[in-house]
């Protein structure tokens, strides 16, 4: 097989195109062209879109051309929903008509049977030969939000994904669109791929682009294996050192292992061999599907701590020591304030300057609340014994001081520190709510407070060992 | 790519495996500390090596086809003076030829009983992905029943070395306890340095194991030790 030059780790075809073919099944429903169609149209794309298909004329108002060759203009970039078995001579087409990037969505390959492997094979030589690049098969796809490039060949739900500056990657479709709720959340992604069999374009290639596109501040990853780990080795240990990584690996236990490499066709692997890779290339390994969403936050929307020492601000001493318990596993250390911060503290309320500081008892008994709540905050912040922050946020039965809350944050905004907050209360509304509106001006909120705790941790070590143990 | 002699010599004879002196001459030349080990081919050189090496001494079959050294009757420790060393070698060599009365005896190594210390090992193996891989931990029950080891791919940076001694569980039985002091820690992580750069400069080696390295409070010495080549190893 034809080598891959490296000097092409460009994907700019897939997630900026000016032209997109759609190649397939238009018929109305939940999936196929007819869906990736929509999805473009109500996502804003800007550029040109050619559905091709012999046995339309026309489809949302666009014209339909029976074959790729028929199409007059150049196409950027071309999608692929067919049957396995005509992918190759659609490529052979595309590589005719000039095209650089496909998607092939369509699966049947080397995660079906013995024909599918062969296929698979077929058509990476083809597209080795004719310098295309392939995201797939078996793939959902990209985005790029702030293109409008969702080709999403699922029904979303929703028109648009939320710009901003997260990086999702996976060798699942779990992670796309019409699986995900981005339109409802407070931060947004940078862009979107599902590598899908990851034939040619791999989880390398994906981090190298990556490294060098403006609006991924984090990069996150899930992965079923490793397609070639030296590289692997030396491509994260560049990425990491100018942005963080952060992989979420299964197949750890043996029988895992066997079912993924059945599953995308891929070969199986020692788990503790992939965690000396992470360790030794500073990539951040994350340990569940949560994750893959939560952590990254941290690093996207807040600057990195200097240190790991941790600032505590609750409302109950149980979850200040629930958060030094956690911050621990991760080598946070939880340290005396300043004298000037505790003086200050005393003063705003008798016993506040300690080292978890416990809103809880003033704001049972000082009626102004708010008012000494913004000083706590803004005091505990700028102490120069804590490099981090975490913030517990209560939410009252009908939603009390919520503007008073975001106002504080407002003046927090551009803070040298992160501050990571987690946000409870009685009622589900207001707490989502707040963590949709906080997270929107760039505090993220996590879902637990040992989440929030990890985060901090991880920021701490990454900002330690950035680029890995050199 | 260096070549070694004793490499060459192996593939011409069509085998895999080094003797445990074959691959302590090589680790020697590589730079890795060894135990005082040579080769005796008669009881008479076995009893002039050890006295020029010191007693206590510790004498092993050395042979190709013998890999389980112990079980086979093949290794005799803590031998105190020249009527020991006599009958050592005497039991040895008939004990062997006995139970594989067609392997080709290199001779018998004489080495010199290392002092007590704690024992480690430092082994290496290819991954299928990652390529060469080391592996390090506690000897013993250690790596046996509670697979305390650390795991690096090759090639690794010093800082990497000195994490994977950290990071096994037993680290602080290195570092000394109840009295007992530290094990010379900067050594070990030279040792796996070395082998790391054997591995990289030699292809042909499919897996080498130290074990165990006695580690002291200065210095640590590799006291047993195994090479296999790779099948296809191109010379």
């Amino acid at each position: 097989m034809p080598h891959r030059n490296p000097e092409r780790s460009d994907l700019n075809a897939f997630f900026d195109p000016r032209s997109i073919a759609v190649i397939g099944s238009l018929k109305e429903g939940f999936f196929g062209g007819y869906v990736v169609i929509k999805s473009l149209l109500n996502a804003g794309f800007k550029g040109e879109i050619f559905p091709v298909n012999p046995s339309y004329k026309e489809i949302w108002g666009l014209k339909v051309y029976p074959s790729i060759k028929d199409v007059p203009q150049k196409i950027d970039l071309v999608l692929i929903i067919t049957g396995a078995r005509s992918v190759p001579g659609i490529l052979r087409e595309c590589i005719e008509k000039g095209v650089k990037a496909a998607i092939v969505v369509s699966d049947g390959f080397a995660e079906r049977d013995e024909e599918g492997k062969r296929l698979q094979v077929e058509i990476v030589l083809i597209a080795r030969q004719g310098n295309l690049r392939i995201i797939g098969p078996n793939t959902a796809g990209v985005a790029n939000p702030s293109k409008g490039v969702i080709p999403n060949p699922y029904e979303m739900g929703y028109k648009k994904v939320k710009e901003g500056a997260i990086a999702i990657c996976a060798q699942t479709g779990m992670i796309n669109p019409q699986a995900f709720p981005y339109g409802d959340l407070g931060y947004g992604v940078s862009k979107i791929c599902d590598f899908g069999n990851k034939a040619d374009v791999d989880e390398c290639d994906i981090m190298e682009y990556l490294e060098n596109d403006p609006a991924t501040k984090a990069i996150a990853l899930y992965l079923e294996s490793i397609k070639d780990g030296q590289r692997f080795l030396k491509v994260s240990k560049k990425v990491t050192s100018k942005k963080p990584v952060l992989i979420l690996k299964s197949g750890r236990t043996e029988q895992g292992a066997h079912i993924s490499a059945s599953h995308t066709g891929s070969l199986a692997q020692d788990d503790r061999i992939f965690d000396a890779a992470c360790r030794q290339s500073g990539v951040i390994r994350l340990n569940t599907f949560r994750e893959l969403f939560e952590l990254p936050k941290i690093f996207a929307y807040q600057p990195l701590p200097k240190g790991n020492r941790l600032g505590i601000i609750t409302f109950t001493g149980a979850v200040g020591v629930l958060a030094i318990d956690e911050g621990a596993k991760y080598g946070l250390s939880v340290p005396l304030l300043s004298p000037g911060t505790r003086k200050k503290l005393d003063a705003i309320f008798p016993g506040l300057g300690k080292r978890i500081v416990d809103i809880g008892p003033p704001m049972a008994v000082v009626n102004d609340y708010m008012s000494i709540y913004s000083e706590i905050l803004n005091t505990v912040t700028v102490d120069p014994c804590i490099d981090s922050i975490l913030n517990v946020i209560w939410t009252g039965p009908s939603g009390e001081f919520m503007e008073e809350y975001l106002k504080i944050y407002r003046g927090l905004q551009g803070n040298r520190k992160p501050i990571a907050s987690w946000v409870y209360g009685p009622r589900v509304h207001y707490v989502n709510e707040m963590t949709c509106q906080l997270e929107d001006m760039g505090f993220p909120v996590f879902p637990d407070i040992e989440m929030a705790i990890k985060a901090l941790g991880k920021a701490s070590q990454y900002a330690k060992t950035k680029g890995g143990n050199r | 790519m260096k070549k070694s002699a004793t490499i060459v010599q192996l593939k011409k004879e069509g085998r895999l495996i080094l003797t445990e002196f074959e691959s302590k001459k090589f680790l020697k030349r590589m730079g890795i500390p060894v135990v005082e080990t040579r080769l005796a081919n008669t009881q008479k050189e076995a009893v002039l090596l050890s006295r020029k090496i010191g007693f206590p001494v510790a004498l092993k079959i050395s042979s190709p086809e013998i890999t389980h050294k112990t079980d086979s009757g093949g290794v005799r420790l803590s031998l105190n003076n020249m009527k020991e060393v006599k009958s050592a070698y005497h039991e040895i060599t008939e004990g062997v030829l006995k139970q594989y009365p067609n392997a080709s005896i290199q001779g018998v190594s004489v080495q010199k009983m290392a002092k007590p210390g704690t024992e480690v090992i430092v082994g290496t193996s290819k991954d299928p992905q990652f390529g060469p891989v080391i592996m390090f931990g506690l000897g013993g029950i250690f790596v046996e029943v509670l697979k305390d080891v650390s795991f690096r791919i090759i090639p690794l940076s010093r800082k990497d070395a000195l994490e994977m001694i950290e990071e096994i569980k037993g680290y602080p039985l290195l570092q000394g306890y109840r009295g007992k002091e530290s094990v010379d820690i900067p050594a070990l992580t030279e040792i796996i340095l070395k082998i790391s750069r054997v591995m990289e400069e030699h292809p042909e080696i499919k897996e080498l194991e130290l074990n165990p390295i006695i580690a002291y409070k200065k210095g640590a010495l590799a006291v047993d030790a195994r090479i296999i080549l790779e099948e296809k190893a191109s010379l």
